[in-house]
């Protein structure tokens, strides 16, 4: 028994020091938040590394406390005293809390945050949408290998910078419904240059497959104005396997003020009027 | 029981196929080519061939059957099983020493087993190089040591296909499965003895025409061969659905073969309630392949037919998304096929080495029984940024639950282990070592599991960092533990604990420093089937790749070792070195021939300890 809390006491202290240790790493998950569903993704990965950490410690400090504590002395032959097959309060609560902790994983955060996630109205989202504004449609066209995108309120139909590349701009706080197609205008009368992509911005924490045939919709409000240039992990790439173009299928991103976003429309316009 | 021979008396005259002038194996290679060419040019005659090549993607597929049975014959179906066929007497002799009898056609279940852990490590050789042409590529951020991204994508495809369909799913069931299932359980043969002995040969078939599949042109799926990307990849899938075919129907037969064993087989006492954890492992992993290996087999042809005909299954006008759920259908059961036989072996190694008898032993068995169950039942959380909400969440759910069966397997680990008297060597180290690496692959499944969270992992480095920890972490440091446990069984030496430890360290070191900066680098963005990538990833990956080339350094180590153990090794004092309670310890060492001359008569449990525990087995003449 005096065994048993020896080891439970320094489970105890080491889930805490790693607890405390590790906080930093588990609220920082995600490496670099741009938008709401990146937030709530980096608050379900923490909630999951917190939980799973004490869980682990368990395991690991077992794996090694009880070889090096129970070892056979050098030399020592013949059978352990102790030859337990069972014990009811182990199995029981090994079963008990694993069963716990699964389902309230399931709970929270799964079932509660992947709500949100395809819902027009994502969860949080309330303190950064300003009243009363429609979300702004951004169409994004998947092909082989190339993101195009089109803003149909202020009729863009492609979206380029000073080099001609395709690029794009959101507005911060502005809730955007990106509508995903996989299709080819420039192959139109080829199925099977139809292939499957995947829309990832890393900073906004989600993918959405794009996928031949169907529309699909993914809704984010940006929170933070950034850029490709400031950090990386704010681009467009391409996550899905898509032919040997795949690494290069990525663009660069700006999430700006409105007022900035309004004068890249109005250049976007004067530049689409004049070619 | 006594009387059954372990394989077959040979019969007739030395004159047939298996008595030419050359080695079966070179024979068969020129059988294979012989067969390839006839086909071959018969459909490139008959074809509508409107580009007049020799070799076009019909006459490919065509000539690689007359390969497969120029090959199949050649190393045995002809004298063992079509000349019987027609009346004809069988016509083969099998050696009983020699290294020549594991190049040819064997009945006995002994050289089989070792056939396929021979096959199978090449297999693993060859697709362990392609991982380190792979992590040389990843050193730097643009294109150098490929040219082509095509290249690049096309190893991908090998290293994984190979890796999963040759070793993976092989080496423990095949290879131990085969050697070890009918001594644990007292028997001198398997069920299907000259069936089993072909079902080795179409291993090495299927990966090396995975391997030669850039012959015909590249192709960029990696290892899910997933359409409709395939599509538009050159004639090089075909010889990856082919090759795959030809693997997993090597599997499929092991399943069958084993199956019938474990039921039919059986010592007189060895009641199911005594049944080995190794045999119950295998058992359940068996069944696994029945049910699941078929599924993928019809999907592969699927695949070829969408290639060659061609017929839009998967394309835009078909159904895209319906080639990636049928492979995930298999593909989330074909993980658990690696693995599980690792939980049985964790479970048969530690109470051995712990001198203490296997806790809650009913849990484990249960532990294996519904990770075989469950595993039918997840497969969609491969998929889940092309899901919906409603699709999501129950695949979400059993996910998360089927860690509640696989801790059954720590729970009886952990149990046994407490109050134990362990001895600490290479195969228990490396047991140890395993549910180390494992747990850190299961619980970072926790957070794939979670839909939110997955939106960002998927497709990342976190995700293969994540199957890395449980393939490599779980099973072949389990296969490795298995292999310094079994070593003074297979070749009676015994190797030095002191080298075993080295070799052990060294892979878990370096193990753990490649594969825990997956996890960092996939959440910093790395993002998966890319030979080139953003720059400031660069430093991390050039470091990981070090690290990589350390680890393939350390198996090259260990697979020297250990052959060099086997042939070289100081030969060992005792015939059970462990003091092993199971009935594979209760043969000579190496075993030659027949297992057991006289019947084991099993009267008591093989994971009972302690010093008043009586004897379990009893030989009868």
């Amino acid at each position: 028994m005096a065994e048993v809390l020896l080891f439970g006491g320094l489970w105890v202290v080491l889930s805490g020091l790693a607890e405390y240790a590790l906080h930093p790493m588990a609220t920082h998950f995600y490496i670099f938040t741009a938008s709401n569903t990146a937030v709530d993704g980096q608050k379900a990965a923490a909630f999951i590394f917190m939980v799973a950490l004490p869980v682990f410690i368990f395991v690991v400090l077992m794996l090694i406390y009880a070889p090096i504590r129970f070892r056979a002395k050098r030399g020592e032959t013949g059978d352990s005293k102790v030859q337990r097959k069972h014990s009811k309060a182990f199995v029981l609560a090994w079963f008990s809390v694993s069963l716990v902790v699964n389902v309230f994983m399931f709970v929270h955060p799964t079932a509660s945050a992947v709500e949100g996630y395809f819902n027009s109205i994502p969860l949080g989202s309330k303190s950064t949408a300003p009243d009363g504004q429609q979300p702004l449609e951004v169409d994004v066209v998947a092909r082989q290998w190339e993101w195009v995108y089109s803003i149909p309120e202020y009729g863009l139909t492609q979206t380029v910078n000073a080099d001609g590349n395709d690029t794009l701009y959101l507005p911060v706080g502005r809730e955007i419904k990106f509508v995903l197609r996989s299709y080819d205008q420039s192959h139109y009368y080829d199925p099977q240059a139809y292939v499957i992509h995947s829309f990832w911005i890393p900073a906004f924490g989600i993918k959405t497959d794009v996928i031949p045939g169907l529309t699909r919709y993914e809704y984010v409000t940006p929170t933070v104005i950034s850029s490709t240039q400031q950090n990386q992990m704010v681009r467009v790439q391409c996550a899905e396997v898509c032919g040997p173009g795949h690494p290069w299928m990525e663009t660069n991103l700006h999430i700006v003020s409105p007022a900035d976003f309004a004068s890249w429309v109005k250049a976007q316009q004067k530049l689409e009027a004049s070619s | 029981m006594s009387t059954v021979p372990a394989f077959e008396t040979p019969t007739g005259t030395n004159t047939g196929l298996s008595k030419g002038i050359l080695a079966p194996m070179l024979r068969g290679v020129l059988w294979a080519a012989v067969g390839f060419l006839a086909l071959n040019t018969l459909v490139t005659l008959v074809h509508p061939n409107v580009v007049h090549s020799f070799v076009t993607q019909v006459s490919a597929t065509f000539g690689w059957i007359g390969a497969l049975v120029g090959w199949m014959f050649a190393m045995g179906a002809w004298d063992a099983v079509i000349r019987p066929s027609f009346g004809f007497a069988a016509n083969w002799t099998e050696r009983a020493t020699g290294w020549r009898k594991y190049f040819e056609y064997s009945t006995d279940h002994k050289v089989i087993g070792i056939q396929y852990l021979i096959f199978s490590l090449g297999g693993f050789l060859l697709a362990g190089l392609a991982a380190m042409f792979m992590r040389l590529q990843l050193m730097v951020d643009h294109m150098w040591f490929y040219q082509f991204p095509n290249a690049y994508l096309t190893t991908v495809g090998i290293h994984g296909t190979v890796m999963m369909f040759s070793f993976g799913t092989v080496i423990m069931v095949g290879g131990l499965g085969n050697y070890f299932i009918p001594m644990m359980i007292g028997s001198n043969k398997s069920a299907f003895p000259r069936l089993s002995g072909l079902s080795v040969w179409f291993l090495p078939f299927g990966y090396m025409t995975v391997i030669m599949s850039p012959l015909l042109g590249a192709w960029t799926t990696g290892w899910r061969g997933y359409q409709p990307l395939a599509s538009q990849d050159g004639n090089g899938i075909i010889f990856y659905y082919l090759g795959v075919f030809a693997m997993l129907l090597s599997s499929l037969i092991v399943a069958l073969n084993l199956t019938s064993t474990i039921i039919f087989n059986r010592a007189p006492g060895l009641r199911w309630s005594r049944l080995p954890m190794f045999a119950w492992g295998m058992l359940t992993v068996s069944i696994l392949n029945i049910i699941w290996v078929p599924e993928i087999l019809m999907t592969f042809i699927l695949g070829l037919l969408a290639h060659i005909v061609p017929l839009p299954f998967f394309t835009a006008v078909g159904s895209p998304l319906t080639y990636l759920e049928l492979f995930w259908l298999f593909g989330h059961p074909e993980v658990y096929i690696v693995v599980v036989p690792a939980f049985a072996m964790w479970q048969e190694i530690i109470p051995v080495m712990s001198r203490k008898s296997l806790f809650a032993r009913q849990w484990g068995i249960m532990g294996l029984i519904f990770v075989m169950l469950l595993s039918g039942m997840v497969w969609a959380h491969h998929m889940f940024p092309t899901m919906q909400n409603k699709e999501i969440l129950p695949f979400s759910f059993f996910t998360e639950m089927i860690s509640i069966p696989t801790g059954f397997s720590y729970l009886a680990i952990l149990g046994t282990l407490w109050n134990s008297k362990m001895r600490l060597n290479t195969p228990s180290i490396l047991v140890l070592m395993s549910m180390f690496n494992f747990l850190i692959g299961g619980l970072t499944g926790l957070f794939l599991a979670d839909p939110a969270v997955n939106f960002q992992i998927h497709d990342t480095f976190f995700v293969v960092g994540h199957f890395h920890y449980t393939i490599i972490g779980g099973m072949l440091f389990t296969f490795m533990a298995a292999m310094y446990y079994w070593l003074p069984k297979l070749s009676g030496r015994m190797y030095n604990d002191k080298w075993g430890m080295i070799g052990a360290v060294w892979v878990f070191l370096a193990f753990n420093a490649t594969f825990i900066q997956f996890f960092i680098v996939g959440l910093r963005g790395m993002n998966r089937w890319v030979p080139v990538y953003p720059q400031y990833l660069q430093t991390m990956n050039f470091e990981i790749s070090i690290f990589a080339f350390l680890l393939g350094a350390g198996f090259l180590y260990n697979v020297i070792y250990v052959i060099w153990v086997w042939n070289r090794g100081s030969v060992v004092n005792a015939e059970n070195p462990w003091n092993g309670k199971t009935l594979e310890w209760y043969t000579a060492s190496p075993t030659i021939g027949d297992n057991f001359k006289e019947t084991p008569r099993v009267v008591g449990g093989f994971y009972d300890y302690g010093d008043d525990v009586p004897k379990h087995v009893v030989l009868e003449g």
